[in-house]
C-alpha cells in the first residue's frame, strides 16, 4: 500500500486539473473516436463502434460532420466531471451561440445531481467557448439546416424497461417501419430487443480506459446525463443509416425536478425533459437536417398511463427490467433482473400493480415489495413522505400516491404490509380528492412528435 | 413393461426394448409392453387437430405419416398392414375434420393414433427380431367409467378407469402368446368412443394393466433411474430412493417429482402389485421400488420437494368457528371464482388456504374479485409468491425431535403456512418463494447431518444423482493420504506420543495447486486463522500464497514466516482501535467491515486505500455458527449504510479500494461464489475508486463418504463468467479450511469402554479440548481406528473423549472393529481448525504438533 500511494503522487490528481480539453473527434469504417484531455495530461479516447456502417452520401457529409462534433461535444460531459475544471477549451476554435447553449445547459443542468451530491455549485463554472455576442450563427436567427431526405423510418432506443417497449409496440401498430437500437452491451436490452421482432442495431460505446485510472484516483464520480449521450449517438446514427426520426420514450414526468438546491432545480432526469428534447431537437434541424426529427413519443403520458399500456404486453413481462442495478449477467429468475431494493424496482412495482393481476405482478418480480417492511423508506420517497423524490428516473409523488391510493382500496391488496401503513398512517394526512388514478391517465397535449408518428399515440391511451 | 416416446422414437431404442423385454422373458415372465407415440408425435397431432383448414390438417398427417416411414426404413421393414391401417385411417380423420363425430370425440380419436401407430411398429419389429409379439388393442381391455363430476371434455380428453383384477383377461392372454404391446394414454368409454387418459396417461394405462393381469410387477422405463431425495436440478447430491410403499410415493409426485404422474400409483395398491422405475440408458441401475408398507426401516424423511408459484389467502375472522356454514360460505367463494384449494391451516381466528398457479389465477381478475367477496365476510391477504416445501415420509411426527436444525432454518424465514395431515405422510411449510433455490439444496444437506433422512441406510438410499449422472467423471477422490504408505509412519508417531496432530504438506500442496488452477482469480490468501502452523504457512508461500490475518498475533506469526513481498490481508472483526493502529504500520491492506472505525477513528485512516467488507445478505454455511451474512450475524456492513460509509471515506481522505464479501464456510455449490462476485462487481460499479473484489472463502470440504467434492472445474467456469462480464476488476479469494483440512489428522489411543443401555462408548486420550469441531459446529470427522484397519467394522460405538462434559463426543454411531486398549484412533480432516482451536481446559495437556512432508 505504501507504494501504491507513491505512484499516486506522481500521476495527475483529476480534481485539482484546470482545464478540460476537447482535443479532436474522427471517424473511420464505422467507429467514431472522440478524444479528451485535462490540462497536459494523455488523451483520454473513446470509441463509438456503429456495426456495419454504409459509407456516409456525400449530400450528407456536412450534416454527418456537425452530428459527429455534437456528439463529442456531448459525451465529453462523462471526462468533463471527474475533475471539473475551471476552464474548457476546444482545439477547433468556439462554438456559435445556439450550440454553445446547448452544451452550457446540458452540462449544468445534466451535471446538477451530480453537483448537489458531490457538494458542488457549477454555476459561472460552465461556459464553452463562444464565437461572439457580435456573430450570428445559422440558428440563432432562425437558419434551417437543409433537408436531406432522409428515408422515412424511426430509431427507437430499447432501454429494457417498460417505456421503451411500450413506444416500440405503439409504432408497431401504426405500421411504421423502425429499428430497435441500444448502445453498450446488455443482455437484459438485447433479449428485450430480440422479444420486440424489429430489426435491431446495438452500437458499442467504450469509454476511455483513462477514466477508470482518473477514478481510482480520486475523481469525481457520479451522476451523468447518459440520455444525452445516446441521443448524440443516434443522430450520428440517423445520418449515417438513413433514418428522418429518433422516437425516445421520455415521459411526462422525466421534466419535473428532483429537488430544489440553494435556488437551482435538480432533476436527475433533465436529459430526459422536454426542454433538453426542444434544445437538442432544434438544434439538430438548425444545424443538421431539416428532416430529421427528435422526439419522445411517451412524451403525453404520465407514468400510471404507460404503466397501464405496458399492462397489456405479456410477452414482455419475462425479459424487461426498469432495475437500475446493472445485471449484466442475465439470470432465468426474476432476482436476477430486479433488485427489488431500488426506487425503480418500488415504483414500477407501484405502478403496475393497479393495472395487473396481483399473483401476475408478483410472478413478475419474484416477491411482494409492499409486504415487506423493510421497504418503508423508499416508498415513502416516492410518496414524497418525508423525504424528496428519490435520484432516479421515477414517476411524481403525486402520481405514486394515487396508485398506492388505488390499492389501498382493493381488497386484496389492502393488507400488505406497506398498504396497511399507507392507509393507518399516510392517507389521514392527504386529501382523497387529490388521489384519483383516473386524470393521470389523461395524455396533455405537449409534444414535439412529429406529424407521421402522430397516429402512435393513440395506441398508447 | 413402459417406455415412454424417447424410448420407442428410434432403432436403437428399440434394440434396446428388444434386450429388455427377451431378458424378462428369460426370467419366465410373460411381458406386456405399453408404449407411448413416438416423441413429438402427440404434440404434432394435437395441432393437427388446432387447424382448421383441411389441406393443413392433410399435410400435418402427412409428416407424422413420414417419420413413422422414417423409423421403418431404419429397421429395414416394410410397412406392416397394422400401421398400415391405422395411417390410413389418421389420413381420413385428417381429411374429414370433426364434424362427423363431435369435436372432442375427433380429438381423441386422432391423438390416440399416436401410440396405435408406435405399438403397431413396435409389435412388427419385435416380432421381425425373433420375439413374437402380439398387438393388443388397448381400448378393448381398459374400460373408462364415467363419473359424477365429469363433463364431456374430460369423459374423453382426461378419462379414468377401474381396473380390478381380471382372471379372464390372463387366461385370454395366456392363450395368445407370451409377449404382448398394447398402447398406453387411450382407453374406451361405455358408448365405445376412443378416450384419452389425460396427462401422466401412458404411465398410468401400465398401472390398470398392472392391476388387471395383477402383474408380478410393473416397470417403468425412463431416463432416470427412480425417485429421487429431491429434485436433482436444485439438489445435485440428491440420492436415489431405491424402496418406497405407494403412499410415499404418491406423496413425492404430487409435491413434486416429475418422474412418474402421481395418478398411476392408485390402481396398483389394492391388488399390491409393485412397480419398478427403471433407467433406460443404465439398466444396470437398481431403479426405484415402489411396493406396500415395509415396517423393517427406522423412519426416516424420504424426501424433500419444493413447488413455485403458490398463491396464499388468508382470512382473518373474529369467532368464525362459531358461525355455522362460514367455512363452506368461504369455500364455495373459491370455487365460484374458479380457483381449487390445496393446502389449509386454520386458527380459531384464521384459515389460511393455498392456490395453486394457474392461467386464470395470474392472468384474469379471479383474485380481485374473491379477494372482494371475501372481504364482506372477514379480512383477506393475499401472500404469494410462495413455495411450498415439502417433507415426505411415513411417520413423520415421530421424526420432529430430529428436525430441529431444519426447524431453526426456517426460523430465520417468513414461513406463512404450516401443514400436516392426520395421514402423517408430510410436513409442509409455506414460504417466500424467493428463498427456495438456495434454501432447498441446504435443507437437504442437514436433514442428512442431523440423521432425519437416514442415508446410511442402504437399503433404501442409493447414490446420488451427481455420482450417477454429474459430470462423467469418476467423483472418487484419491484415498485419504493416511491409508496408503504414511499409516505405519502414523502408527510409530502415535506410539511416541498421543494426542498428537499429524500435517501431511503434499496435500496442503495439492489442494494449493488445484485452487491455483481457478484461472478467474488474480491472487489467494491463504486465511491462516485455519492453521497457524509455521511449516504450513511456508509451504503456502512457496505455492505463491497471499496471506490473510484477522488479528495483530497473526499478522506477527506470519510475518515471522513469510518473505516481505508477500501480500497481507487483515480483516479483522469488532477489533480494538489499537489493531488497525498496528496493522496500519505494516504492509497489510486492512479491511473495515463497520462505520464506527471511521466514524470514531477516521484520522486514523486518512490517506489509506481500506477494503470494505459487506453483507449481502443471507448467510450459507454449514451451520448456523459458521454463517457470516444476514442481520444475525455480526460480520459486515450492511449495504443501507454503504453510501454513508463512501461518504465517511471520502471526508476522512481514505480510498476504498476492495470490496469483500464472505458468506458462510463449507459452502460445496459453485453458483454462490459467482452470486457473490456478480453482486460485489454490481456494487463496485457505483464506488469509481475500487480496482479489487474479495470473494472470500468457505469452499467446502465433504465430510461425510459419498458426499460430492466442490468441483473446481464448475468454479472456475462460474468465476470466468463473472469476469469477463466485470474485466476491470481484480478477483481475489482467501481459502483456509479448504486448504489444509484433508492434510492434517489428529491422533489419540483408546482408553475405555463402557456400555450403556444400547449404546457402546469408546474413550480416547483427548477430546473437545484439541479438537472442539464436534462439539461447537455439529462437524462429523470421520474416525479410524488406525491399528485395526482392516479388520471388519462390527462395532458401533459412541467415540467420546476425557473431558468432564457431556459434549465431549467426537464422533456419534460409528461402525468400527472392536477395539482394545492403546488402540491407535485417527480423526481425520483435523488439519483445519482443530490445533488451533484447541483449549487446556480441564488442564489436560494439549496435543503437540508434527509435519510430515513427502
Amino acid at each position: 500500500m505504501r507504494a501504491m500511494e507513491k505512484d499516486v503522487s506522481n500521476t495527475i490528481q483529476p480534481r485539482l486539473t484546470r482545464v478540460f480539453r476537447f482535443v479532436r473527434c474522427s471517424y473511420a469504417d464505422g467507429v467514431a473516436e472522440l478524444a479528451y484531455a485535462f490540462d497536459d495530461g494523455e488523451e483520454l479516447v473513446e470509441r463509438i463502434r456503429f456495426p456495419h456502417a454504409p459509407a456516409v452520401p456525400a449530400a450528407r457529409a456536412t450534416a454527418f460532420d456537425a452530428a459527429l462534433k455534437l456528439l463529442h461535444l456531448v459525451a465529453g460531459v462523462s471526462y468533463y466531471k471527474a475533475g471539473v475544471p475551471p476552464r474548457i477549451e476546444l482545439a477547433d476554435g468556439p462554438l456559435d451561440d445556439a450550440t454553445a447553449e446547448l452544451l452550457d445547459q446540458l452540462y449544468l443542468h445534466g451535471l446538477a445531481e451530480f453537483a448537489y451530491r458531490n457538494g458542488l455549485d457549477l454555476r459561472g463554472r460552465i461556459a464553452f467557448p463562444r464565437v461572439g455576442s457580435g456573430t450570428k450563427a445559422a440558428g440563432s436567427h432562425g437558419g434551417v439546416a437543409p433537408a436531406l431526405d432522409l428515408p422515412k423510418r424511426t430509431l427507437v432506443p430499447i432501454g429494457g424497461g417498460k417505456d421503451s417497449l411500450v413506444a416500440v409496440e405503439a409504432i408497431k401498430s401504426i405500421g411504421d417501419e423502425a429499428t430497435a437500437v441500444w448502445v453498450g452491451n446488455s443482455a437484459l436490452i438485447a433479449a428485450c430487443a430480440e422479444r420486440t421482432g424489429l430489426p435491431t442495431l446495438n452500437i458499442q460505446r467504450e469509454l476511455a480506459p483513462g477514466l477508470f485510472e482518473l477514478n481510482r484516483l480520486g475523481a469525481w464520480n457520479g451522476h451523468i446525463p447518459v440520455t444525452a449521450v445516446n441521443s448524440a449517438i443516434l443522430a450520428v446514427a440517423a445520418v449515417v443509416y438513413g433514418y428522418d426520426s429518433i422516437a425516445f420514450a421520455n415521459e411526462r414526468s422525466a421534466s419535473a425536478a428532483t429537488l430544489e438546491y440553494e435556488g437551482q432545480q435538480v432533476n436527475h432526469q433533465w436529459s430526459k425533459s422536454l426542454a433538453f428534447e426542444t434544445l437538442l431537437g432544434d438544434w439538430l434541424h438548425t444545424h443538421v437536417a431539416a428532416d430529421l426529427d427528435y422526439c419522445s413519443l411517451l412524451r403525453p403520458y404520465s407514468e400510471l398511463a404507460i404503466t397501464r399500456a405496458f399492462a397489456k404486453l405479456t410477452p414482455y413481462f419475462d425479459v424487461f427490467s426498469s432495475c437500475n442495478r446493472n445485471f449484466r449477467l442475465l439470470g432465468p429468475k426474476p432476482v436476477d433482473r430486479w433488485c427489488g431494493q431500488c426506487p425503480k424496482c418500488h415504483f414500477v412495482f407501484l405502478a403496475l400493480a393497479p393495472f395487473l393481476p396481483k399473483p401476475r405482478l408478483l410472478a413478475i418480480f419474484g416477491r411482494n415489495l409492499l409486504d415487506d417492511e423493510t421497504q418503508a423508506a423508499g416508498f415513502d420517497a416516492l410518496l414524497e413522505y418525508q423525504d424528496h423524490k428519490p435520484f432516479e428516473c421515477v414517476g411524481e409523488g403525486a402520481e405514486a400516491r394515487a396508485a398506492m391510493y388505488a390499492l389501498s382500496q382493493r381488497p386484496e391488496w389492502q393488507e400488505d404490509a406497506l398498504v396497511e401503513r399507507f392507509r393507518s398512517e399516510i392517507l389521514t394526512q392527504l386529501d382523497v380528492a387529490q388521489l384519483a388514478l383516473e386524470p393521470w391517465l389523461e395524455p396533455s397535449p405537449e409534444h414535439r412528435v412529429p406529424a407521421r408518428l402522430q397516429a402512435a399515440l393513440a395506441a398508447i391511451g | 413393461m413402459k417406455f415412454g416416446g424417447t424410448s420407442v422414437a428410434t432403432l436403437p431404442r428399440w434394440q434396446n426394448i428388444r434386450e429388455l423385454v427377451a431378458s424378462r422373458r428369460a426370467e419366465g415372465a410373460r411381458v406386456l409392453v405399453v408404449v407411448s407415440a413416438l416423441t413429438g408425435i402427440t404434440d404434432a397431432l394435437k395441432q393437427l387437430c388446432g387447424e382448421g383448414e383441411q389441406d393443413k390438417r392433410k399435410a400435418a398427417a402427412g409428416a407424422i405419416a413420414q417419420r413413422h416411414y422414417d423409423l421403418l426404413e431404419h429397421m429395414q421393414l416394410a410397412l406392416p398392414d397394422t400401421l398400415g391401417s391405422r395411417l390410413s385411417d389418421l389420413a381420413g380423420l385428417a381429411a374429414n375434420g370433426p364434424a362427423p363425430r363431435g369435436e372432442l370425440a375427433w380429438q381423441a380419436q386422432v391423438q390416440a393414433h399416436g401410440e396405435l401407430m408406435s405399438s403397431a411398429l413396435g409389435a412388427a419389429f419385435l416380432s421381425h427380431s425373433g420375439l413374437p409379439t402380439q398387438w393388443l388393442d388397448a381400448r378393448e381391455c381398459l374400460a373408462a367409467v364415467a363419473l359424477p363430476n365429469q363433463n364431456e371434455r374430460t369423459r374423453l380428453l382426461s378419462a379414468m378407469v377401474e381396473a380390478k383384477p381380471d382372471p379372464a383377461l390372463n387366461a385370454r392372454l395366456a392363450a395368445l402368446g407370451e409377449v404382448f404391446i398394447t398402447q398406453g394414454f387411450i382407453a374406451r368409454e361405455q358408448h365405445g368412443r376412443t378416450v384419452l387418459l389425460g396427462r401422466g396417461g401412458s404411465d398410468t394405462s401400465a398401472a390398470y394393466f398392472g392391476a388387471l393381469l395383477k402383474a408380478q410387477r410393473v416397470e417403468i422405463w425412463t431416463d432416470v433411474a427412480g425417485m429421487f431425495t429431491a429434485n436433482p436440478r436444485q439438489v445435485p447430491g440428491a440420492r436415489l430412493l431405491q424402496r418406497l410403499d405407494y403412499e410415499e410415493a404418491q406423496e413425492i409426485a404430487s409435491t413434486g417429482a416429475k418422474v412418474l404422474h402421481p395418478r398411476c400409483l392408485s390402481p396398483l395398491r389394492d391388488p399390491r402389485v409393485p412397480l419398478l422405475i427403471k433407467d433406460t440408458n443404465r439398466p444396470e441401475l437398481d431403479g426405484t421400488v415402489i411396493g406396500p408398507e415395509v415396517r423393517a426401516h427406522a423412519p426416516s424423511v424420504k424426501a424433500i420437494s419444493a413447488r413455485k408459484g403458490i398463491t396464499l389467502v388468508s382470512m382473518e375472522s373474529v369467532g368464525m368457528w362459531q358461525q355455522v356454514g362460514f367455512l363452506a360460505d368461504v369455500f364455495a367463494q373459491f370455487k365460484q371464482h374458479g380457483l381449487s384449494v390445496d393446502l389449509i391451516g386454520s386458527a380459531e381466528t384464521n384459515v389460511t388456504v393455498s392456490l395453486d398457479p394457474t392461467e386464470n389465477l395470474l392472468d384474469s381478475d379471479a383474485i380481485a374479485a374473491l379477494a372482494s367477496d371475501l372481504a364482506k365476510v372477514c379480512r383477506v391477504k393475499v401472500i404469494a409468491p410462495c413455495a411450498a416445501i415439502t417433507l415426505v415420509g411415513r411417520g413423520m411426527r415421530s421424526l420432529l425431535h430430529t428436525l430441529s436444525g431444519v426447524l431453526a432454518e426456517f426460523g430465520q424465514l417468513r414461513v406463512h403456512l404450516i401443514t400436516q395431515s392426520s395421514n402423517n405422510l408430510n410436513l409442509t411449510f409455506v414460504v417466500d418463494e424467493e428463498v427456495v433455490d438456495k434454501l432447498l439444496p441446504h435443507l437437504h444437506d442437514l436433514l442428512i447431518a442431523a440423521g432425519a433422512l437416514r442415508t446410511d441406510e442402504s437399503a433404501l438410499f442409493g447414490p446420488s444423482w451427481q455420482a450417477l449422472y454429474g459430470g462423467g467423471e469418476a467423483p472418487d477422490a484419491a484415498p485419504a493420504w493416511w491409508r496408503g504408505p504414511q499409516r505405519q509412519r502414523l502408527l510409530e508417531l502415535a506410539a511416541e506420543a498421543t494426542p498428537r496432530y499429524v500435517y501431511h504438506l503434499p496435500t496442503v500442496r495439492q489442494q494449493a495447486r488445484e485452487l491455483k488452477s481457478l484461472a478467474a482469480v488474480d491472487r489467494l490468501h491463504y486465511a491462516v486463522k485455519a492453521n497457524t502452523h509455521p511449516a504450513i504457512l511456508a509451504t503456502l508461500a512457496a505455492e505463491g500464497f497471499a496471506f490473510e490475518c484477522v488479528s495483530p498475533g497473526e499478522l506477527e506469526a506470519v510475518a515471522a514466516i513469510v518473505p516481505e513481498s508477500v501480500p497481507l490481508l487483515f480483516t479483522p472483526n469488532f477489533a480494538p482501535r489499537r489493531d488497525y493502529v498496528s496493522a496500519l504500520a505494516t504492509r497489510a491492506t486492512v479491511t473495515l467491515d463497520a462505520m464506527y472505525p471511521l466514524e470514531r477513528w477516521g484520522e486514523l485512516f486518512r490517506g489509506h486505500e481500506i477494503v470494505l467488507r459487506v453483507d449481502l445478505g443471507r448467510g450459507l454455511g454449514h451451520h448456523e455458527k459458521v454463517r457470516t451474512g444476514g442481520s444475525g450475524s455480526k460480520f459486515g456492513l450492511p449495504l443501507d449504510q454503504l453510501s454513508t460509509f463512501l461518504q465517511l471515506a471520502d471526508a476522512h481522505g481514505v480510498t476504498v479500494r476492495g470490496l469483500h464479501a464472505h458468506l458462510g464456510s463449507g459452502v460445496l455449490d459453485a453458483a454462490h461464489w459467482g452470486e457473490v462476485y456478480a453482486q460485489l462487481s454490481s456494487l463496485a460499479e457505483r464506488i469509481g475508486s475500487v480496482a479489487f473484489l474479495n470473494i472470500g472463502g468457505g469452499l467446502g470440504v465433504p465430510s461425510h463418504p459419498g458426499e460430492v467434492r466442490l468441483d473446481v472445474a464448475e468454479l472456475d467456469r462460474v468465476l470466468r463468467e463473472v469476469k469477463a462480464a466485470y474485466p476491470h476488476y481484480q478477483l481475489w479469494m482467501e481459502p483456509g479450511r479448504y486448504l489444509v483440512a484433508d492434510a492434517g489428522v489428529l491422533l489419540a489411543r483408546a482408553t475405555q469402554q463402557k456400555g450403556k443401555g444400547a449404546f457402546r462408548y469408546l474413550g480416547i486420550d483427548t477430546g473437545m479440548n484439541s479438537l472442539i469441531r464436534p462439539a461447537l459446529y455439529d462437524a462429523w470427522h470421520e474416525i479410524i481406528n488406525l491399528s485395526r484397519l482392516d479388520e471388519p467394522a462390527t462395532a458401533l460405538y459412541q467415540v467420546v473423549g476425557p473431558i468432564c462434559e457431556s459434549g465431549d463426543v467426537l464422533g456419534t454411531d460409528r461402525r468400527l472393529p472392536e477395539a482394545q486398549e492403546d488402540d491407535v484412533i485417527l480423526i481425520a480432516q483435523a488439519g483445519a481448525y482443530g490445533k488451533v482451536m484447541s483449549s487446556h481446559y480441564n488442564l489436560r495437556d494439549e496435543a503437540d504438533e508434527v509435519v510430515i512432508d513427502a
